[in-house]
């Protein structure tokens, strides 16, 4: 494995010096810590509050509703703090996201003392209280884009996670055996190719009880897998007769043993581009689910879905911009890195650079 | 029994139109009223209502004898136009047809001003007979055949091309149609209908029509092996319907029903053409005649369908042998020669057509109304006009569940959902709300005035936790013990996949999480939807109904058992009253029924209703004589008759 740890320490050496892939990374890491803290961000709900004499963070509600304390359902706060924890427990204390704006539903009059309503309509241009402007409904534009951030990042690591391991595992198998085992697999992802992942989703989508993002997900990486089991399968079939698998093979490893600690990590660097690259397009799918409104389940925040909302009203050109803006960065930031992971990986390309 | 009669310009049909999916907004099309979008879809189909009976075996006595035993009261015979003419001659003109066309229509005042100038009827020969109108619908037809008829786009549709005796006005008043009928006539016992039809009549293909195609639709309407979706519901109350001769029809009614006159009005196919083949396919439409004649269908309407092109567009063209014949004019041509059917799904899509120029009308949404047609760049081609219309949105709760079974937790519900946001925001403030079947300007609601329900979240709490839905796990949702298990207070509700329908439902999640109840908002295509609440696989849903002509056609949504009875509603006083109702020829003491019907729904809650959706429509500035009843310009008599375009200068 020592020289599989110099080739990861040279790629990323090569990798850092393209800038436009670095601030790709970056801005890939920024959305990362958007999504982790989006409640924090942007919410109605504090992140620490001590109330009764006891802590709690209510702010976790928005990863899940069960993880919100049933202490304030119980002494009916109905879903606002600010002026709840002052009448119910004068001592009480909170730290409070940056932004008090809901990503689920619009801020009433006085909810934040001396904040008035957020306007609805067609009224919601962007301003000092909602930045990125509001829906029809009145919620606030820029924390639906916060916590859409979750989904956005989910959609593409997910579904890619699914998708890889699926086609990682039938690309060493078909390529590590060959024969009729290759000649099986390789009939059985040509098939998976020829299946619409569009249609599919919509036909499953009307079929399930409950239809959430976690089935959207599920259903672009069980049918995304098909060309990095293609490349996989290549890179298998090139070095399962290296000498170092041959040398290997003869100190007794078992066929698992030298598919995954000896061809894998070898065969991973070309794998990692359509990966990368399957990141993007599943965002962009996701995206283009929730603009025809196939999405996740309202009132859920995700980008695709601001964008549906700007479909009945073009004119309110804010819920256009700024999804547009971030389904665009992002996907263009995946596909900035897996470039610069072809070319700092490929020693071809490398050479041909000299 | 249905809940809509409709008749455009000849026919009268009778149908509810299940709204399941309009609402304020985007295609939402309603129902009802022309632009709709969606199958509407009467899922009626094939539902037959509790006091579905088959047509039986019956002797109808020899016309002498009848004539004999029988006292006769004259019904009126009337023409739709003429009456319409009357009245406008009766109401103020509040400006010129050059000022309303200069308006925008930003005010009740500018509303009224524009409908005033806008809506008249043509002096003299100031129509151009010979333009074509460019009509929005939002959905292609199911089949041509008339008594098939189900969805809002079958009645804009075949109400055209379609043949009937009866229609109703703008006061939705019941008359014999004075270009098919020369006289009606009902026994003073209420238990025969008499009409004499006129000889100057044919079909599409020149064979006369007469008595005996009225009769033998009946039979097969009434044929249980025939897939009837919407009409038969009112014929089965009928004993029988007998052509004595060509021009003599008696029907014969099993009871003398406050509702028989809209019971005789049912659309009409022509027996020689289905007599020989009906027998061998009742299915009407899979047999090769079958399926040549819903290509070519053999029309009796002024209009015949000329074109078709699936999902796109269905031409109509007017049909000379309806005004003329035999070398004679015999009644009046409508005003256009042709018109021509859009088919358009999405509103956005069909604005913009309108505002190209594409199309000369649509019903708009409210975001469109407020927000896209009040520049410069729609008015340059078009103006448009709003009039109340009895189509109502509500939350339907399913009974058959453990969650609304208890009317306690149902009225929280009502409690708990915020209307006024809903209304003055969501709805941007264009509706009216609602509180119960029936609209409050209706005489039958006229002997009970509902409150507008609000929000009012400690009752809503204090309802839930009497009906034992309490916290017990401490998991901040609301449970109850049920056969044992503590089943905590999550539900979905199914809602049309329209943006401004979702954006109510998920007001009300919001509400409810509020007071600890998790509820799920699943959009779900208008077909499925349908079929989920008919299978009543749903534990509540967003739904529309329109309303009928007469409160009784309400009966299929609230009797016991009923077909439209989606949530599984019943109590013996309703359905008791629903008969009484009936029978009751009174129209004050007719209203106190309804009114105590209204009362009882309204205790019981099975419903939150949320707010009567009224018409806004764009009109191009070509078009003249829009005039708007209860159930949309179109859906009654004249409706669309009375549109016409000025010759040009």
């Amino acid at each position: 494995m020592a020289t599989s740890g110099g080739f990861w320490a040279e790629a990323w050496r090569r990798y850092r010096r393209r800038p436009l892939a670095m601030a790709a990374l970056a801005f890939v890491g920024l959305l990362v810590l958007v999504a982790a803290l989006a409640p924090a961000i942007a919410g109605t709900k504090p992140v620490l509050c001590r109330y009764k004499g006891r802590l709690y963070a209510p702010c976790l509600g928005y990863f899940n509703r069960q993880w919100e304390p049933a202490i304030f359902t119980k002494d009916r706060f109905r879903g606002t703090y600010p002026q709840n924890l002052k009448d119910k427990d004068p001592e009480s204390w909170a730290i409070w996201p940056l932004v008090f704006q809901d990503p689920f539903r619009t801020v009433r009059e006085n909810e934040w003392p001396g904040r008035p309503e957020n306007p609805a309509k067609d009224e919601g241009r962007p301003s000092r209280t909602n930045l990125f402007g509001t829906d029809q409904a009145g919620v606030d534009v820029f924390a639906k884009m916060v916590h859409g951030t979750t989904v956005a990042l989910l959609v593409g690591f997910v579904s890619m996670g699914i998708a890889g391991t699926i086609g990682i595992l039938v690309g060493a198998i078909g390529g590590y055996f060959g024969g009729w085992v290759d000649t099986l697999t390789s009939r059985v992802t040509e098939i998976v190719m020829c299946i619409p992942t569009l249609v599919l989703i919509l036909a499953i989508i009307a079929i399930l009880e409950k239809p959430t993002i976690w089935h959207t997900m599920a259903i672009i990486g069980a049918t995304g897998w098909t060309g990095i089991a293609r490349l996989t399968r290549g890179e298998f079939l090139r070095l399962k007769n290296a000498e170092f698998v041959m040398a290997a093979r003869a100190a007794g490893a078992g066929p698992l043993r030298i598919m995954l600690r000896h061809i894998l990590p070898n065969a991973l660097a070309p794998i990692l581009v359509p990966i990368t690259f399957g990141i993007a397009s599943a965002i962009l799918v996701e995206s283009s689910l929730s603009f025809l409104g196939f999405g996740p389940p309202p009132p859920s925040a995700s980008w695709g879905s601001v964008l549906n909302d700007a479909r009945s009203n073009l004119s309110m050109w804010w819920l256009v911009f700024f999804p547009g803006v971030a389904i665009f960065l992002t996907v263009l930031a995946y596909n900035l890195i897996g470039e610069g992971l072809q070319e700092a990986t490929d020693p071809r390309l490398r050479e041909a650079r000299k | 029994m249905h809940s809509s009669h409709d008749r455009v310009v000849t026919s009268v049909y009778a149908a509810a139109l299940l709204v399941v999916m309009a609402g304020c907004s985007p295609p939402d099309d309603d129902p009802i009223a022309g632009a709709t979008a969606e199958p509407i879809a009467t899922a009626t189909a094939d539902v037959v209502p509790p006091a579905a009976r088959q047509a039986e075996a019956f002797e109808p006595p020899p016309l002498d004898r009848l004539e004999a035993n029988t006292k006769w009261i004259d019904r009126p015979v009337r023409d739709g136009l003429t009456l319409l003419r009357a009245a406008q001659e009766q109401e103020p003109v509040l400006a010129t047809t050059a000022e309303a066309l200069e308006l925008k229509n930003d005010s009740a005042e500018a509303n009224a001003k524009i409908l005033s100038a806008l809506g008249r009827l043509p002096d003299g020969d100031a129509a151009d007979l010979t333009a074509r109108i460019d009509r929005h619908v939002a959905g292609d037809l199911g089949s041509t055949n008339p008594i098939m008829i189900s969805t809002t786009a079958e009645f804009d549709i075949l109400g055209l091309t379609g043949f009937g005796l009866f229609s109703f006005g703008r006061d939705l008043e019941p008359f014999a149609s004075a270009e098919t009928v020369t006289s009606w006539k009902t026994s003073a016992d209420g238990l025969l209908d008499k009409v004499v039809l006129r000889d100057d009549l044919v079909w599409s293909d020149g064979t006369p029509i007469t008595a005996h195609d009225v009769a033998f639709s009946y039979t097969v309407i009434m044929d249980p092996r025939v897939p009837v979706p919407a009409v038969r519901s009112g014929t089965d109350q009928m004993r029988a319907v007998h052509a004595y001769d060509d021009r003599t029809l008696v029907f014969f009614h099993r009871e003398p029903l406050a509702t028989n006159v809209w019971n005789i009005n049912f659309p009409v196919l022509p027996r020689h053409v289905y007599e020989k083949t009906w027998e061998d396919d009742p299915s009407l439409k899979d047999s090769p005649a079958h399926v040549k004649l819903e290509a070519e269908p053999v029309v009796g309407g002024p209009y015949e369908i000329v074109e078709r092109t699936r999902g796109q567009q269905i031409v109509l063209r007017r049909r000379k042998s309806w005004s003329h014949v035999k070398g004679k004019q015999v009644r009046d041509e409508p005003y256009f020669a042709e018109i021509r059917f859009r088919i358009i799904e999405d509103p956005n899509t069909s604005l913009l057509a309108l505002k190209s120029g594409e199309i000369d009308e649509m019903m708009l949404q409210p975001e469109q109304w407020t927000t896209q047609t009040t520049d410069a760049e729609f008015y340059a081609r078009n103006t448009k006009a709003t009039a109340p219309e009895w189509v109502s949105f509500h939350f339907g709760w399913n009974i058959g569940t453990p969650f609304f079974a208890d009317r306690r937790v149902r009225r929280a519900m009502t409690y708990a959902f915020d209307h006024d946001r809903m209304l003055d925001k969501l709805c941007y403030g264009l509706y009216v709300p609602c509180a119960g079947p029936f609209a409050a300007d209706s005489w039958m609601a006229a002997g009970l005035k509902l409150e507008p329900s609000k929000q009012d979240l400690d009752k809503a709490e204090a309802l839930l936790d009497e009906a034992g839905w309490i916290d017990r796990d401490n998991d901040g949702i609301r449970d109850k013990e049920i056969d044992g298990k503590l089943v905590p207070f999550e539900f979905s509700m199914l809602v049309n996949q329209q943006p401004h329908r979702i954006k109510i439902a998920t007001l009300l999640k919001e509400n409810l999480d509020q007071i600890g109840i998790r509820m799920n908002v699943r959009p779900l295509e208008a077909t499925v939807l349908q079929q989920l609440t008919q299978e009543k696989k749903f534990q509540a849903y967003f739904g529309g109904w329109g309303s009928g002509t007469d409160p009784d056609s309400s009966e299929n949504i609230w009797a016991t058992g009923a077909g439209r009875n989606f949530v599984g509603y019943s109590n013996p006083e309703v359905d008791r009253l629903y008969v009484e109702g009936r029978r009751e020829f009174d129209k004050a003491k007719r209203a106190e029924k309804y009114g105590r019907i209204q009362q009882i729904l309204s205790e019981d809650q099975p419903y939150t209703w949320l707010y009567w959706r009224n018409s806004f429509y764009g009109f191009s500035r070509d078009l003249r004589g829009y005039v708007f009843s209860p159930r949309g310009p179109y859906h009654y008599s004249p409706g669309f008759g009375s549109i016409w375009k000025p010759r040009a200068e």
